[in-house]
């Protein structure tokens, strides 16, 4: 029993004084490791593969063609007639045409040898506005 | 009436010493920060110029349910590291859209100088593929840098 009670000459308390230089290893370690995840963008859903064709009133079609040198035209339905507006321009043009006919569908036709960046430029404006019926095509026959 | 010493001999009462008692709370809280943001196994980033864009959305999907496609400039595509040819990515994405039970998102990281032909193609290919979720990756652009829309 006496050897029960006798003290110890140990230290009952955990030794923290490296704990500082303990975290501070592990935080180097996760600093250099850290990969921040950049999983931004424009999200869009492509259609089906074997979606059916669905007949689209032609009043209902807005057309921009991106030419390769960045330039937009737009073209309205039917109408044969061609304008050409600046990148910026897009986004105000079709916020005007839209709050004349709720079932417009824009469809953004880039020309096969255009940079993907005016093609975003466009498809950008688009999604601002808050387009959501949006149709990616190529131009036939470049 | 001059100071006597100068006025410089005067000991401070205050420490001299940097308090460092809480230098492992400031650590451990930046440990904790960057254990909660880490994220290992990434693919290896392309040397891409991002397209910019304004209505730049981040995707709330779990990352392990995005495939990074990634477009070079020099008409190159990379998934997972690895150097693929344009006609074999719908194979390649097929079974990857199976084995996600179909919530594969893929995000086309595409450098903004690549003709449009090949990002047709891409769309193309992952439609064949089925996968019908897709997001072209781009940088946010600040509203500032930009002439007045």
């Amino acid at each position: 029993m006496a050897v029960l009670q006798k003290k110890s000459k140990v230290s009952d308390e955990i030794p923290s004084s490296s704990m500082a230089d303990i975290a501070f290893l592990l935080l180097i370690f996760f600093l250099v490791t850290t990969v921040f995840p950049k999983d931004k963008g424009l999200a869009i859903v492509l259609p089906e593969p074997n979606a059916e064709d669905q007949e689209i009133n032609p009043k209902n079609l807005m057309f921009f063609l991106v030419q390769p040198d960045g330039r937009i035209q737009i073209k309205r339905g039917e109408s044969e007639q061609l304008q050409t507006i600046e990148a910026n321009a897009v986004e105000a043009t079709w916020r005007q045409d839209y709050s004349q006919n709720e079932n417009l569908i824009a469809v953004v036709q880039t020309h096969p040898e255009a940079a993907y960046r005016h093609m975003i430029n466009v498809l950008d404006g688009l999604q601002t506005a808050g387009a959501d019926k949006i149709s990616l095509q190529v131009q036939e026959g470049g | 009436m001059s100071i006597k010493g100068g006025g410089f001999n005067r000991k401070s009462s205050a420490s001299d010493k940097i308090p460092d008692s809480s230098l492992a709370d400031i650590a451990f809280l930046l440990l904790i920060f960057f254990m909660v943001t880490t994220v290992f196994r990434t693919d290896k980033e392309q040397d891409i110029i991002w397209p910019q864009a304004e209505a730049t959305e981040k995707i709330d999907e779990k990352r392990d349910d995005i495939l990074n496609v990634w477009m070079t400039q020099a008409g190159e595509i990379f998934i997972n590291d690895q150097p693929i040819q344009m006609s074999q990515v719908s194979p390649l994405v097929a079974p990857l859209y199976v084995e996600t039970d179909q919530r594969l998102v893929v995000s086309i990281r595409s450098d903004r100088e690549v003709p449009y032909r090949l990002i047709d193609e891409m769309q193309e290919q992952l439609k064949a593929a089925g996968v019908v979720r897709v997001v072209f990756a781009t940088e946010l652009e600040q509203r500032m840098t930009r002439a007045r829309r």
